[in-house]
C-alpha cells in the first residue's frame, strides 16, 4: 500500500481513480488538475506513487513526468492516458515513467500495474 | 497418413480412438466412422481443450475432439491452414491491453489471422488464440507506433473472463480496411451506433465498466438510488449491462430495535 498523488484535469477520473485505489488499501496524499500543479503537489507531499494523466492543459503529463524525475530519479510514476494515444507510450517510458494504463480501464488490473510499481 | 489418439464425442459418450490424418482430411475409425475434408471445416472452437469442428455434410458434421495438447495444436493448426474461412497473412499482437493496462514485453507475432463462423483465431507458429465474434465488444481502424512510426492497424476488444483484452493486427493497409470491413459486418448484431445515451448514461456505463458498484457510482456523481435505477433500467435495456446481483436495503422492526436495544444494554454493562 501506498501513498499516491492523482493528476488528471477531469473530476470524474480523479474520482473514479481515486475509488479505485482507496478500495485498495491506498491513501491519497493529493489531487492536481494538470502539471504545474502535480509538479508543485510532488514537491509538498512526496508521494509513493503518481497516476499522471497525459495530456492536461497548461503543462501536460509528459512534462510534469520529466521535471518530477528531475526532482527525484527515484519517483514513480504511472501514466493514464486514452485509448488511441499509446503511442505515448515509448516517450513515456524513456522519460521514466514505470507503468502505463489506458482509459477506460478495469479497477483490479489498476490495483495490479500499481502493486507492481510500488513494489519495484 | 498419420495417426493420432483423440477421444471424440460418439452418440453421447466419449470413446478412444486412433485418428488418420492425412493432407486433406481427418478420418475417425469405427465406431464413429466419419471423414471431416478440411475445406468442408466452417467453424472451429476450443472450449477446455476440447475442439468443435463444424463442417458442411449431409447433415451438417459437428465432432467435438479431446487430446493431448500437443495433438490439438497439431489439429488446430492443419485445420486452420486448410479449412473454409476468411484468412491472411498479419504481424500482431494478442493481447497487447488487458483491463487498460499495457501488457510489458507485448511483441508483434507474424503468423495468420482465420476467421470462422463464430471466432478469430490468432495463429503463430508458437500460438493458437481464438476470440470468439460473440465477445468482441470493439473492431477499429487505428494508427499505433510501430518502430517509431505512425501505422494503420486493426484493434479488436474482446472480453475475456470479465477482462476487456485488445489485440492489435497489422498488414498493409488495404487488407487491413477489407479485414476490418469483415470483422464490422462478422459482428454487426453488436453495432451499437444509433445508441444514444446521455452524458450521466456514459459516466454511469463509464463506472460499471471500471468495476464500481451502485453504491459508489451514487455517491460518485451524487445522484439518488432511484435515479441509478432509472439509469440501469436504460442501459439493461439497450443490451449494454445486464443484473449479476439484486441487493437490498432493509430497516429493523420493532422486534430488530429491540435486540439491539438489549444487546447495547449488555454491551454497556
Amino acid at each position: 500500500m501506498g501513498t499516491i498523488l492523482i493528476v488528471d484535469d477531469t473530476l470524474f477520473m480523479r474520482t473514479l481513480l481515486k475509488n479505485i485505489l482507496f478500495s485498495g488499501g491506498h491513501t491519497i496524499a493529493g489531487e492536481a488538475a494538470n502539471g504545474e500543479e502535480a509538479v508543485a503537489k510532488y514537491k509538498e507531499l512526496k508521494p509513493d506513487l503518481v497516476t499522471m494523466d497525459v495530456v492536461m492543459p497548461k503543462v501536460n503529463g509528459i512534462e510534469a513526468l520529466k521535471t518530477i524525475k528531475q526532482l527525484d530519479p527515484a519517483a514513480r510514476v504511472v501514466m493514464c492516458t486514452a485509448v488511441g494515444q499509446e503511442q505515448m507510450v515509448k516517450l513515456a517510458i524513456k522519460s521514466g515513467a514505470k507503468g502505463y494504463i489506458v482509459k477506460p480501464f478495469q479497477a483490479p488490473k489498476v490495483l495490479e500495474e500499481i502493486k507492481n510499481v510500488l513494489a519495484s | 497418413m498419420k495417426e493420432v489418439p483423440v477421444k471424440i464425442e460418439h452418440d453421447g459418450k466419449w470413446i478412444v480412438v486412433k485418428a488418420a490424418v492425412g493432407e486433406d482430411r481427418i478420418t475417425f475409425p469405427a465406431p464413429v466412422n466419419q471423414e471431416i475434408l478440411f475445406k468442408s471445416i466452417f467453424d472451429l472452437d476450443e472450449r477446455k481443450s476440447i475442439l468443435i469442428v463444424s463442417a458442411k455434410g449431409n447433415p451438417e458434421i459437428v465432432a467435438r475432439i479431446a487430446s493431448v495438447e500437443k495433438v490439438l495444436v497439431i489439429l488446430k493448426r492443419l485445420f486452420l491452414a486448410h479449412c473454409n474461412a476468411y484468412r491472411l497473412m498479419a504481424y500482431f499482437m494478442s493481447p497487447a491491453i488487458r483491463g487498460g493496462v499495457m501488457i510489458k514485453n507485448a511483441q508483434w507475432e507474424k503468423g495468420s489471422i482465420v476467421v470462422v463462423k463464430t471466432g478469430i483465431w490468432f495463429v503463430s507458429a508458437v500460438k493458437q488464440v481464438c476470440v470468439p465474434l460473440s465477445d468482441v465488444a470493439a473492431i477499429e481502424l487505428t494508427k499505433r507506433d510501430v518502430q517509431g512510426k505512425q501505422t494503420d492497424v486493426v484493434r479488436i476488444d474482446h472480453v475475456e473472463s470479465g477482462d476487456v483484452v485488445s489485440s492489435l493486427i497489422l498488414c498493409p493497409l488495404s487488407t487491413l480496411q477489407v479485414l476490418a470491413n469483415f470483422l464490422k459486418d462478422a459482428t454487426k448484431g453488436m453495432d451499437m451506433k444509433g445508441t444514444e445515451l446521455d452524458a450521466l448514461d456514459q459516466q454511469v456505463a463509464m463506472l460499471v465498466y471500471s468495476g464500481m458498484d451502485s453504491h459508489a457510482i451514487e455517491n460518485m456523481l451524487n445522484i439518488p438510488h432511484k435515479q441509478l435505477d432509472a439509469i440501469y433500467d436504460r442501459i439493461i435495456k439497450l443490451g449494454i449491462a445486464e443484473v449479476v446481483t439484486i441487493r437490498r436495503e432493509v430497516q429493523l422492526t420493532t422486534k430488530g430495535v429491540r435486540y439491539i436495544s438489549d444487546a447495547t444494554k449488555t454491551q454497556t454493562n
